[in-house]
């Protein structure tokens, strides 16, 4: 969330100089957001109609450059690299750290392997190098590194910018977990239910065997009373011991 | 009387302040001649001759001391004062002689300002209030209300502070709300959560320890119910389009969503289970245990019955 604040007032320089200029002079500007450091949201700058202008023209390429910033990954870059322009290093590195964030979206768990493949790097120690430096520290993504097992536990990634399609699946996923929630509040209702039902019956139990308890030590006072020699038949004392030690 | 403030202090209160108050009120309500209550009302409309009406509420006073550092006025501690209704002030000797005794202790603390109870700041506050610019150029006024209204969310504590408001021409100190947010020290917080998990006193059965545990896990998830109901609802009213998509917060949320499933892994799985499987297993032998001694008990009990019997002589035994 303090990467939302942080970014916060680079968009909106970014905006405002977007929206003041048109057309090719919105080059080098998209250049210079996208080689930004602290910048990692790009949606709104595409959100700007002199931006969306450029499609179609000479300058659409940079259009392009902006959308795949916004939405795409390394990889996609690599398989386009023919029509879009020659990235600068801080370019690359951001899209390197967007790809990641691409990445922790699906899986929570992510192999060595598979980070190396995405991100063209070959051994694991600058793999390693660059998720601390560039993702950690830079605040996008806090997780664990397992290096027994090569992977990298993500337990936050900051989001990236939403494609159209993507509304949709996350008020999926919200109604998934309203009803979860709503269903374990049910049960833990009806166990708090269950509990003080069960907690009532014992005491009505309890009382019901004390008050036998009492009858019966009533009427063998009694009897001891009205009977000269105290013999019990056998049933009247097998009961009245069975009912004691109940 | 209450605007919002514009002074730009920050207010911090720490719940000791709270508490003391409330005890302060609390004993002085219930150390009243007669004791305010329900049977009082029921004597008063009796044959006493006394008045029909309930007797006043009480108002408590006292003075609140903290530290202010720049723009935050962080509220630490208070202490009681009389209040003399004939001059309408505090009692200013008194309040001396604490606050020399409290700088001893606690040489930071300075005089910030003063509470009372009551449900709304009055005109007769201000002589009070201005009484004590002298000790403290801006002071703060801390209100509680001590009636209890449950379906309130928040706490019955108010902060006011004076400005200078011209009025029908004439200058004058009126009170003015300001916000303010509770701070706690490690201390603290460990006596609110005691006081708040209050357990039945006679340590009830398992079922009432069970059933407050509960409890406690219910409301809290249901505080997190309302909250994902809260999203959902504006996620939804983004995509029918009647707010606008502001993109910071989506994306806040689609990177809050993506923690969800919080823990899957099979590690946790099989850690889980096993725990699961010892606590099953260790209610299980505990009840072996006290289904064994129950039916020890039983067996010499018919001993003893059926010794006692076979000894008298004469009847078969043991059926």
């Amino acid at each position: 969330m303090d990467i939302e604040q942080k970014q916060a007032d680079l968009i909106d320089h970014f905006v405002k100089q977007a929206s003041a200029l048109q057309g090719s002079a919105l080059c080098p500007l998209i250049a210079e957001a996208t080689s930004n450091t602290s910048l990692f949201a790009f949606s709104e700058i595409l959100a700007i109609p002199s931006v969306l202008q450029l499609e179609g023209t000479s300058n659409s390429v940079y259009l392009d450059v902006l959308r795949l910033f916004a939405h795409g990954t390394w990889s996609d870059y690599k398989r386009n690299a023919g029509c879009l322009p020659q990235l600068v290093p801080e370019q690359v590195l951001k899209l390197k750290q967007l790809t990641v964030l691409t990445l922790a979206e699906t899986n929570k768990v992510l192999p060595y392997d598979q980070l190396m493949q995405e991100l063209d790097i070959t051994n694991v120690r600058e793999l390693e190098d660059f998720l601390i430096n560039e993702c950690m520290y830079a605040g996008i993504v806090r997780g664990k590194l397992d290096q027994l097992r090569r992977c990298f536990e993500v337990q936050f990634a900051a989001g990236r910018d939403l494609r159209p399609g993507q509304l949709g699946s996350m008020i999926h996923t919200l109604s998934n977990w309203l009803a979860t929630s709503d269903n374990l509040l049910m049960s833990i209702q009806e166990k708090i239910k269950w509990a003080d039902s069960m907690s009532e019956l014992d005491k009505k139990h309890r009382k019901e065997v004390e008050d036998r308890v009492e009858e019966v030590k009533k009427s063998l006072s009694l009897k001891l009373q009205t009977v000269s020699r105290p013999t019990l038949t056998s049933e009247g004392m097998r009961r009245s011991t069975l009912n004691l030690v109940e | 009387m209450a605007s919002s403030s514009s002074s730009g202090l920050t207010f911090k209160l720490h719940p000791l302040v709270i508490v003391n108050i409330s005890d302060h009120y609390t004993r002085v309500k219930s150390q009243m001649h007669p004791p305010i209550g329900p049977h009082a009302n029921d004597n008063s409309n009796g044959t006493d001759g006394a008045t029909s009406l309930p007797p006043p509420v009480p108002r408590v006073y006292g003075c609140v001391i903290g530290i202010q550092r720049g723009r935050t006025v962080e509220i630490f501690n208070s202490f009681e004062l009389l209040y003399d209704p004939s001059t309408h002030s505090l009692d200013r000797s008194f309040l001396e002689k604490k606050q020399d005794l409290y700088k001893k202790v606690f040489p930071n603390f300075y005089i910030l300002g003063w509470y009372s109870t009551g449900s709304d700041a009055q005109e007769s506050d201000m002589h009070i209030h201005k009484a004590l610019m002298d000790i403290n150029e801006s002071p703060v006024y801390v209100l509680l209300n001590p009636s209890i209204n449950h379906a309130q969310k928040d706490l019955p504590v108010t902060i006011y502070e004076s400005e200078l408001h011209v009025i029908d021409g004439i200058p004058q100190l009126i009170f003015v709300r300001s916000n303010y947010t509770i701070e706690t020290v490690e201390a603290e917080r460990i006596s609110v959560d005691h006081v708040a998990h209050l357990k039945p006193s006679d340590g009830g059965s398992a079922a009432t320890q069970l059933a407050a545990h509960l409890t406690g896990i219910h409301s809290a998830i249901k505080m997190l119910n309302s909250r994902i109901r809260v999203l959902h609802y504006y996620l939804l009213a983004m995509q029918k389009g009647d707010i606008l998509c502001e993109n910071s917060l989506l994306r806040q949320v689609s990177s809050l969503l993506r923690r969800l499933p919080a823990i899957e892994s099979e590690k946790f799985q099989d850690d889980f289970l096993m725990e699961y499987n010892d606590t099953l297993l260790i209610t299980y032998l505990a009840m072996f245990t006290n289904c064994s001694s129950t039916m020890n008990e039983l067996v010499d009990k018919f001993n003893t019955a059926y010794d006692r019997h076979s000894r008298r002589g004469g009847r078969t035994a043991f059926m």
